[in-house]
């Protein structure tokens, strides 16, 4: 179902802030404007992307200030910058903020931004429940950290907080309490966002837009949209469990009582191992549109990198065992797990090489973003690889737990996820800003970053195949870890560097903005539909919803190949381009209350904690926040629309059908 | 990289833990069957890879880029291709399958070989067994001798903080018969942890309620290392092993020496030491012909403390860590007093008093009851071989 609009359409005189009458809520209905408040109210799915994606890179520095102080703390043998125990919730904060608090709302904001561009829509399906599931992250992200202050430190327990360390007897800080709470209000937002965007991607569709023209990204980040439905549930039901272990004495967990500590790992990676692959496919889906616009080609076997990411996401479900080789599960299990292991490396593969055959015969043009993609696809293809070697389970039993794996899984997260994402973020910089960032900066953000990444995660191979284990707050001298744990922290520094020339750029890029030309709808030549329309985006997206005839719609109407085979343009962007003139269009009107509800949570979290009456008060917040936000119009009847009754009429239906939340 | 990184540890010398320098027959199979074959693989892949990326970015990379340039051919796909290499990747994974299939009996079959080992005058076939048990933070290796048990056993008993009394009990230290396979039986009495002797073979965790079964063989005498490699809690880095293999001649000495109780001593310091040990150790510790009839386990939430009888005959204390003897021979006592002075100083503990102790607490000894405990611990046991104490000096 796609938003029926009549089009060309006007905005009516509710443009200008005016507060209406609310007899059932508390607030007065907000109607949007240009000041802070109206970033609470928001349900415009790109200032929502916008809010994931500064929040993440917030937590990005968090995760990396921790990142730095392991470094420095493994930097020489018998390190004495942290305590052993300080060092453990350094080490455990450092994994749980940088894959839920970074990688995964960096990812939801590309999905939230892109998503409804790359498919013609106007928005999400459910704007409201888009904005829930942002506040409700941000909420559960705060509680989260506040353990260092409230809670006794962070937990303590590493982010896959096996049972029977985490109990109360050997973790007696609040931080697990905090981790078990914080974790499934993260996991609420996540859920909710992640039924969002599959009935957007589903329903949204502009006319014409079948599943298989849909960009890559939009796949990749669909298909994670449907691991992390099914992957949730799983680790909320471990965390609910542990919480009520450690806070209501139940024995879910106590061998004692004759528990099994291998269910929670179990729980654990049916989770966990899915999530590597929600941390990658939204990378994977971003290296798939920027190789083929830098290289002037289109994807090599679309169909092929569709499936095979389908394929991964399937058969994703089917390893969670290989993080559980030497747990002593039996050889038989040992062996199924290996084999399955060992499989999902040909889709990985498959797409691997569709990347470089895009690249050939092409003419690469290296902008920051194509050098990050590239990037991608070669420290991928590392981590890949180490994969494959202990994918063999009786090698694993050398390697597991050793720093061959912390090498591992650091190239195929930050050489897979993160630099893909910051190739995303140079590539659309333009589109999201109306500027671009600074190329010149930007290369020495990629090549720093790159040397970094290389001196720091390349060294820790050796190091785990010397025999260096992983999680230990310091190691003696002797066994040869010296040269390499130094060579690490050089290269975690350089890493430091290269984000703060990031930041720089952003400041720098914003400040010359103004003296530099803008870089109009389509500054790379692009393919999809979000470079037809205006950078910035306007907050309608787009002027009419564009009727979709094919693959690389945009790339499409610009240009057509001849007789004989050659690429002739047809239209400029100057007349293909939507203007972002169009007025009186039809959109979700704000509102407070998917804030309001998030507040409630982490009232609930602190209450199961220190206090149950606090908890009482969260719960009725969050209850009394729902039912208004149930009694609460899908739009403000006396806003905006009064001149368009017909419109109005119309756009009502289709928004009640789809935005009953 | 990985290539590079093969290089590099084969080469290392001093790397006591190095996984690419196994010592005995099943680690050697696990190496030169398992690890190496699928780290060639995984090199000539990334070769090509790279070769191929290499390539391509030189070929086609557009220096100049100036607006409106020409158009490439345009390229949708090419089924046959694509069908192509993900039949190569499926026969590459195929060959590693093969690998992984091949190698897994050699870390998990079990042979049936027996030795005679005399143990209180009476000669018994016993099939090396060790079972060894995780505690926080240091490994507890127990020898049955005169009442076998084995994994099935265990299992029906279940509890690991109940095990049935063996012929040895020790800690830190694992000794084993050369050229013979020793089964090990691994369980933990409070959290998971991880064996491992990377020489000897891989690892494989300790789990609470679970017996799960293990093995290792060296085939010359030596001293290899080990850490515990599951995150562990608070001082898991400082909870390392070492696995002492001896000639089958000399381990039946060790097992002569190491089965009997210990010796009452004679020197005052060292009887004073015992005053000492009586009053406050023996809430924790035991000492065979000390404590064992009024013993109850350790005030502990694992309920277990090192076995101090033959404290002395392991060149190695407070779970591995630290060094009885020094590089000449003579009695470590820098790091014996620092350990009865203040633990914590050399590996955090968790002793808040009111709650369940996990390590060893300050016990506030003054410098006078700190002599005599030293000199009467240094007495218990047969001092090591030179070798092994010269091996355990790792600076």
């Amino acid at each position: 179902m796609a938003i029926v609009e009549k089009t060309p359409l006007e905005l009516g005189p509710g443009d200008s802030v005016r507060y209406a009458e609310r007899p059932l809520g508390v607030f007065t209905r907000p109607q949007g404007g240009r000041g802070w408040r109206d970033w609470l109210s928001t349900v415009d799915h790109k200032r929502i992307g916008i809010l994931y994606g500064v929040s993440a890179m917030f937590f990005f520095l968090v995760g990396g200030v921790e990142a730095l102080l392991i470094r420095l703390q493994l930097a020489a043998p018998e390190g004495s910058v942290l305590s052993a125990d300080v060092y453990n919730q350094v080490y455990t904060m450092h994994g749980v903020t940088m894959v839920f608090l970074f990688i995964m709302p960096l990812a939801a904001a590309f999905a939230n931004y892109f998503i409804p561009l790359q498919i013609g829509a106007r928005d999400v399906a459910f704007p409201r429940l888009n904005a829930l599931s942002f506040w409700i992250w941000l909420s559960g992200a705060i509680f989260l950290n506040t353990s260092w202050m409230v809670g006794g430190g962070g937990a303590d327990c590493g982010w896959f907080c096996y049972s029977t360390n985490s109990g109360v007897a050997f973790s007696p800080s609040h931080g697990v309490d905090f981790y078990a709470i914080g974790l499934q209000i993260l996991g609420i937002a996540s859920l909710v966002s992640s039924v969002n965007l599959i009935v957007t991607c589903l329903n949204m569709r502009a006319p014409g837009m079948t599943l298989m023209r849909m960009p890559v990204l939009t796949w990749m980040l669909l298909i994670t949209q449907f691991l992390l439905l099914f992957a949730l549930p799983v680790i909320t039901v471990a965390l609910f469990l542990l919480m009520f272990d450690r806070l209501f004495d139940a024995q879910f967990f106590n061998p004692d009582a004759g528990a099994d500590p291998l269910l929670w790992q179990h729980l654990f990676w049916i989770f966990g191992h899915p999530e590597v692959y929600i941390i990658i496919l939204p990378a994977f889906g971003v290296v798939s549109e920027v190789i083929p616009t830098f290289s002037r080609k289109p994807l090599f076997g679309y169909e092929f990198m569709v499936f095979s990411g389908i394929a991964i996401g399937f058969m994703g479900w089917g390893v969670w065992t290989h993080h559980m080789f030497v747990s002593g599960i039996g050889p038989i299990s040992v062996a199924a797990f290996s084999l399955s292991t060992m499989f999902i490396a040909v889709p990985t593969g498959v797409k691997v090489l569709n990347w470089l055959a895009t690249m050939w015969g092409g003419k690469l043009r290296f902008t920051v973003a194509m050098k990050f993609a590239v990037a991608t696809v070669a420290m991928f293809t590392i981590g890949g690889l180490s994969g494959v070697t202990h994918s063999v389970a009786p090698a694993d039993t050398q390697q597991t737990d050793t720093y061959y794996i912390v090498a591992h899984f650091h190239y195929v997260i930050f050489g897979g996820g993160v630099l893909g994402l910051f190739a995303g973020l140079y590539f659309w910089w333009p589109k999201v800003w109306g500027h671009f960032l600074n190329e010149r900066l930007g290369n020495w953000h990629f090549w720093i970053m790159l040397v970094g990444f290389n001196l720091t995660f390349g060294p820790m191979h050796i190091l785990g195949l010397q025999g260096m284990s992983r999680r230990i707050d310091t190691y003696a001298r002797g066994y040869g870890f010296e040269f390499w744990n130094m060579a690490a922290t050089v290269g975690s520094l350089l890493i430091a560097v290269a984000v703060a020339i990031f930041l720089w750029n952003v400041v720098k890029s914003k400040r010359d903005a103004p003296h530099l030309p803008p870089p109009g709808p389509d500054p790379w030549d692009g393919r999809t539909l979000e470079w037809s329309i205006p950078s910035p985006v306007p907050v309608h997206n787009f002027d009419t919803v564009p009727q979709v005839h094919g693959r690389d719609e945009w790339w499409h109407t610009k240009y057509a190949e001849n007789d004989e085979g050659k690429v002739v343009r047809v239209a400029t962007v100057e007349e293909a381009a939507q203007t972002g003139e169009a007025t009186g269009v039809h959109l979700p009107s704000p509102s407070f209350w998917p804030l309001a509800v998030a507040i409630g949570l982490p009232l609930i979290g602190y209450g199961l904690i220190f206090n149950l009456w606090l908890a009482l008060i969260g719960a009725l917040l969050t209850i009394a926040s729902l039912y208004s936000w149930a009694l609460e119009p899908v739009d403000d009847p006396d806003a905006a629309h009064d001149h368009h009754e017909e419109d109005h009429q119309e756009a009502q239906e289709a928004d009640n059908d789809g935005d009953e939340q | 990289m990985l290539l590079s990184a093969a290089v590099v540890t084969g080469c290392a010398s001093d790397a006591e833990l190095d996984t690419f320098a196994p010592q005995g027959p099943i680690a050697r199979e696990l190496h030169s069957r398992g690890v190496l074959p699928v780290f060639w693989i995984a090199a000539v892949v990334f070769v090509g890879i790279t070769i191929a990326m290499v390539w391509l970015i030189w070929k086609n990379r557009v220096k100049n880029y100036d607006g409106d340039d020409e158009w490439p051919a345009q390229t949708h796909g090419h089924v046959p291709l694509e069908v192509g290499w993900t039949v190569g990747f499926l026969v590459t994974m195929v060959a590693v399958a093969g690998i992984m299939l091949w190698s897994l009996p050699t870390v998990d079959a079990t042979e049936d070989n027996t030795m005679v080992v005399t143990v209180d005058d009476h000669s018994v076939s016993w099939e090396p067994t060790v079972v060894v048990v995780g505690n926080q933070w240091w490994w507890e290796f127990r020898y049955y001798f005169s009442d076998q048990v084995d994994l099935a056993a265990l299992r029906a008993h279940g509890d690991a903080k109940t095990l049935p009394p063996a012929d040895i009990v020790t800690s830190g230290q694992m000794v084993i018969p050369t050229g013979e396979e020793v089964e090990l039986i691994l369980t933990s009495r409070d959290v998971i942890h991880s064996f491992w002797i990377p020489a000897l073979n891989g690892k494989r965790d300790a789990v609470p309620n679970r017996f799960s079964p293990w093995k290792i063989e060296a085939s010359d005498p030596g001293f290899y290392f080990g850490q515990c490699t599951e995150f562990c809690g608070l001082s898991h880095s400082r909870m390392r092993m070492q696995a002492v293999a001896l000639s089958p001649a000399d381990f039946q000495a060790w097992v002569d020496s190491t089965s009997a109780d210990a010796v009452e001593p004679t020197d005052p310091e060292a009887l004073a030491g015992l005053e000492v040990f009586s009053g406050i150790c023996t809430s924790c510790h035991l000492i065979e012909g000390v404590n064992d009839d009024v013993y109850e386990g350790a005030d502990q939430a694992s309920g277990a403390a090192p076995n101090l009888t033959h404290f002395a005959s392991r060149s190695t204390f407070a779970g591995g860590i630290l060094n009885t003897y020094n590089a000449d021979g003579s009695l470590n006592r820098t790091d014996l007093e620092a350990w009865l002075r203040d633990p914590n100083a050399l590996k955090e503990n968790y002793t808040v008093p009111g709650e369940q102790y996990r390590g060893m607490p300050d016990l506030d000894l003054s410098e006078q009851q700190i002599d005599d405990l030293v000199a009467y611990l240094s007495g218990l046991g047969a001092k090591p071989a030179g070798w092994i104490i010269e091996a355990t000096q790792v600076e």
